[in-house]
């Protein structure tokens, strides 16, 4: 007993994890500082109103959650997971009503000055709900009925937020769902038939899309075609269209690849080193659009004005982060921390991954923001949530 | 460490998941490396490319001096009002908020405003926005000016960074009502830019040339550069042939503009090199001058008047009568007024002393008397009577061919001042057509003297090897300066030769290049050169420098109108016949000179269109130019003292 007292209270903290997501909210706001200084409306605007201000503010905001998080054992968080799970699907219903249009999507709620976007809070009541749905004794997760119930979790939000629609968010629900089901121990041969079986769709899609005639093809929102189709850099105009109608195409195409074409100039040009703080062009003269610069684009914002150099920086925090949770997994208490803890971890590395694939082209580009990094207070708040929680399984782990 | 504590650990799962992980970050990290280590050059060739625009600064062209640092063409700065398109973003979008989207859901109910509507949408709104502000200033400064929507739309697509002209050339009262009126205007700036001006007006305009806009870069200049200023170019005179050492070196701007092709910052990389300044061997003086005695030969004079100096080839005046004024080109010249200075009769722009051959009629006798004396087939004191025409059945059948000169006995010198087509036919035919031909040759006629390459003809003469379909009849027509054609420049460059005693110079227009103002000591003199020694047999040449001075002084001769008190001035006047089928329809005087006859400095041609005689139109002209002259080195001394004030 005085043994594990003295145990937990030498690390109280995960002290690696508490300097990474330190240092990254110092990164992003220093670099949303950058990125919103260098248009000159924004620089007239009073200090509480700017960008970075206002990220920090939610980083405050966020760190309290971290302490409220902590507050309680992830244990009695997880019997409240039905609650919170079902609260975020009806907010996810509530988008579809009451939820402010842009750009074609409908993700976000107004609550006076704040943007709720659902979608990410209901990653993490997910997040929570299913580890507490699979945290039962490991026989019973052999039960079919267990896994498909587990999918139909996922499956919910998932369908939901396509309806906004927001693609990316709603697919990042899979890998996090599945790396959760894998390390609770639901039989991996379940786990590969889905896995093939849904591969095999997409494969399917995909040919469907990129080859087969117009007719022949699945209705897809134009927006993800032309997401796709970019991506995969093909032609938008089918193969018997007219000049004009190819013309078309080719400008729509150009608009369409825009962003990506300038977040690879802006993350390219950055080279080695860097143009320095500040010193980046690609947003300041608006050619990586200043609408993205500070909240999907962030990343480039860094790339170009520390070089490689910067992103290793960043990518090494979020290695850090990562691994941090890892490790907090294999040190949890009970089967509920680990499952939560991957849970966590699969979900940071998702949108790290999809995040800074698509500022190098390696992904198609999504509304996935960069976790801590990116501007935007939905985001941020549920990042720190998701810290918390695994700060959480650390406080509670096992006591060696 | 972190990483590897887990990888060691047996916890399989957690194992495969930190592979993977680890999988996920190096594919980033690769995909990093790839983007901003392996590829950073092209992207930054990219990123250049898109927001880095270069511009060419053409240079301040250089001056054009007379031989006493007067100035002939200079700059003087213009001041134009231009249209910053960047300083006018928000007032482009507020027009289109406003007024022209509004105005467009009102005319199009229900309409949807989709992206092509609102592109035009947004550029009508940026066309209503500059025709708003040009209309303000074409009140302000009572000038009218429209905006002409084309041009501004097109401006705007291709290089928004770039000012945009509303107006050029202001006047005084302009200048000062802008600033008083119209200063602090958002996105107008009046500018001031150099132009050309020339002080005198038409004097020497031909010899000057003309200046004009160019908007179009040459094409090994476009490779430089991508965007260009409008610069000047000599189309014509000195302008021209020195154009390279005027126009001087252009600068390079580069300008870095944002996603909309706004200008956001500047930085000059190549400062333009300003151009050379040219010295003339012109007396502005003189050549002022020769341009009021010309105009005063007759009315509506058409001709052109050169001076020479015999000892170098400097050519101190050169005049082409009537005369265009340079000064209306640097800023664009209406259709209406290119047609009236290329007017059919008097082709303004026409550089007769250079571009013009006209036949010499009688002052080529000088020639054919130096080939009779120089082939020793005529000796001075020998008398042939002139029975008041040339009849020889025998050598031209039955040609006559009329003698103004009256009947009676000529010798050399009274065939000379009297002109006598018997007499030089008869000795020239003596020496044959070959001989002829040949002095002529000697002389270069029928060769351009490369005083202004683009604007000089040869004119026609025959080489001596070509003379196979020459006749007799061709011979007598050469011996009386018929049948072939010369400028007014070559002439002056024979008579300086006579003048002289046989060297034939190079005409020497341009005395010295100069680096710039400021470093008069970095110039480069183009001395004047010798093109040929003749080797005449000087007294030939005194033979001949008499008979001149005979016609200037002998109370028979032709030229007497050119007589003048303190200076003996020397001359031949000659009456030269266009003929079209047998008819003469026209006639060429002209009179060449040279002075003073002892030490001879200045060889003076004065050729006249349409003129009554020679001696009755272009002696008083060369009068009066030594009269200038004279007068000129009387007071030499003070000329000096207003060349150091300038």
């Amino acid at each position: 007993m005085y043994e594990t007292h003295l145990n937990e209270r030498k690390s109280f903290l995960d002290w690696p994890l508490v300097l990474a997501v330190l240092g990254l909210m110092a990164v992003g706001a220093v670099f949303i500082y950058s990125a919103s200084f260098a248009n000159e409306s924004a620089r007239t605007l009073s200090w509480f109103k700017q960008l970075y201000v206002k990220q920090m503010i939610w980083y405050t905001l966020g760190i309290g959650l971290v302490v409220l998080v902590c507050a309680f054992d992830y244990r009695t968080l997880a019997r409240w997971s039905l609650v919170s799970y079902w609260i975020t699907i009806l907010l996810l219903l509530a988008v579809m009503v009451v939820g402010t249009e842009r750009l074609g999507a409908r993700r976000w709620i107004m609550l006076g000055p704040f943007q709720l976007q659902p979608s990410e809070f209901a990653k993490i009541a997910f997040i929570l709900m299913l580890a507490n749905f699979l945290s039962r004794p490991v026989e019973e997760l052999r039960s079919p009925k267990i896994f498909f119930t587990a999918l139909g979790m996922i499956a919910l939000p998932f369908l939901l937020i396509l309806k906004e629609p927001d693609l990316g968010s709603a697919l990042v629900f899979f890998p996090v769902g599945l790396l959760m089901m894998f390390v609770a121990g639901v039989p991996v041969p379940y786990l590969t038939k889905f896995v093939g079986g849904v591969g095999l769709l997409v494969i399917l899609l995909l040919v469907d899309v990129l080859f087969a005639p117009p007719n022949w093809q699945i209705k897809l929102e134009a927006y993800q075609k032309h997401r796709l189709l970019t991506y995969f850099g093909k032609d938008f105009a089918p193969r018997n269209a007219t000049p004009a109608e190819r013309k078309q195409a080719q400008i729509l195409q150009r608009n369409k690849s825009y962003n990506v074409e300038q977040a690879l100039i802006s993350v390219g040009s950055g080279g080695l080193t860097g143009k320095g703080w500040r010193q980046g062009t690609q947003y300041s003269l608006g050619f990586l659009p200043r609408a993205v610069a500070h909240n999907d684009f962030i990343f480039s914002v860094i790339a170009e004005e520390e070089g490689f150099v910067g992103s290793v920086t960043v990518l090494t925090l979020y290695t850090i982060i990562l691994f941090s949770g890892i490790k907090i997994a294999s040190q949890a208490r009970d089967r509920l921390g680990r499952i939560l803890a991957v849970g966590v971890v699969a979900l940071l590395f998702s949108h790290v991954f999809i995040n800074i694939g698509m500022n190098i082209r390696l992904m198609p580009v999504t509304g996935i923001p960069l976790p801590l990094l990116s501007y935007g207070g939905s985001s941020v708040l549920c990042s720190l949530i998701a810290i918390g929680i695994l700060q959480n399984v650390h406080m509670y782990r096992r006591a060696y | 460490m972190l990483i590897f504590d887990q990888l060691k650990r047996d916890d399989r799962t957690l194992r495969i998941i930190s592979f993977g992980l680890l999988a996920g970050l190096a594919i980033l990290l690769c995909g990093l490396w790839w983007v901003q280590v392996v590829s950073a050059k092209r992207y930054e060739a990219n990123l250049k490319n898109q927001s880095f625009r270069s511009v060419r600064i053409p240079a301040l062209r250089g001056k054009i001096l007379d031989r006493n640092n007067q100035s002939l063409a200079e700059n003087r700065p213009r001041f134009d009002v231009n249209l910053y398109l960047e300083d006018l973003r928000d007032q482009f979008t507020a027009e289109y908020t406003n007024t022209v989207r509004k105005q467009f859901l009102r005319d199009h109910p229900g309409a949807k405003i989709t992206a092509s509507v609102r592109t035009n949408l947004i550029a009508r709104a940026r066309y209503r926005v500059a025709a708003k502000i040009t209309a303000q200033i074409s009140t302000a400064l009572e000038q009218p000016v429209i905006l002409d929507e084309a041009r501004f739309i097109g401006h705007y697509a291709r290089q928004p960074y770039i000012p945009f002209p509303i107006l050029q050339n202001l006047n005084p009262r302009q200048v000062a009502t802008f600033a008083e009126q119209l200063t602090g205007l958002t996105g107008v700036e009046m500018e001031i830019q150099p132009t050309r001006t020339y002080p005198n007006g038409t004097s020497a305009a031909h010899l000057l040339g003309y200046i004009q806009r160019r908007d179009k870069p040459d094409e090994d200049e476009e490779i430089a550069c991508k965007y260009y200023l409008p610069d000047f170019v000599g189309r014509t005179g000195v302008e021209a042939s020195f154009d390279n050492s005027l126009r001087g070196k252009a600068g390079i701007k580069s300008l870095l503009v944002n996603n909309m092709g706004y200008r956001q910052r500047e930085e000059m990389l190549t400062e333009p090199e300003p151009g050379k300044n040219l010295a003339l061997t012109i007396d502005l003086g003189i050549q002022r001058a020769a341009e009021k005695a010309l105009a005063g030969a007759m009315p509506n004079v058409r001709g052109a008047a050169v001076v020479m100096d015999v000892r170098n080839g400097d050519i101190l005046a050169l005049v082409s009568a009537p005369a265009f004024d340079p000064n209306i080109f640097p800023n664009g010249v209406s259709t209406a007024e290119w047609s009236r200075w290329n007017d059919e009769n008097y082709s303004y722009m026409f550089n007769r002393a250079t571009y013009g051959a006209y036949p010499p009629g009688s002052i080529l006798k000088i020639l054919t008397g130096l080939a009779c004396l120089e082939n020793n087939v005529m000796s001075v004191s020998e008398t042939i009577n002139n029975p008041g025409y040339f009849y020889e059945p025998k050598l031209l059948g039955s040609r006559k061919i009329d003698d103004l000169a009256p009947p009676g006995e000529y010798n050399f010198q009274r065939a000379f001042i009297k002109s006598s087509n018997t007499y030089f036919i008869h000795f020239g035919l003596k020496a044959g057509l070959r001989k002829l031909v040949e002095v002529g040759e000697r002389f270069h006629l029928g060769e351009t003297t490369g005083i202004l390459p683009r604007e000089e003809v040869a004119g026609e003469y025959p080489h001596s090897d070509q003379l196979k379909s020459w006749t007799l009849g061709n011979a007598a027509n050469l011996c009386i300066g018929q049948e072939v054609t010369v400028t007014p420049l070559q002439m002056v460059v024979m008579t300086s030769a006579i003048a002289n005693g046989g060297k034939l110079f190079w005409p020497r227009l341009v005395k010295k290049i100069q680096a710039s103002d400021a470093e008069k000591e970095n110039e480069s003199s183009l001395p004047g050169s010798l093109r040929a020694d003749l080797h005449l047999n000087p007294r030939h040449v005194e033979i001949i420098q008499r008979a001149m001075l005979a016609d200037v002084e002998d109370a028979e001769g032709t030229g007497k109108a050119a007589a003048l008190k303190g200076l003996r001035v020397t001359g031949k006047t000659g009456t030269a016949q266009i003929t079209k089928g047998n008819q003469v329809t026209d006639h060429v005087t002209w009179f060449v000179s040279f002075a003073p006859f002892d030490k001879p400095k200045y060889a003076v041609v004065v050729m006249v269109q349409s003129g009554a005689s020679g001696g009755g139109t272009c002696a008083p002209v060369a009068h009066k130019i030594y009269e200038a002259i004279l007068k000129s080195e009387q007071s030499t001394p003070s000329a000096t003292t207003i060349a150091q004030r300038n």
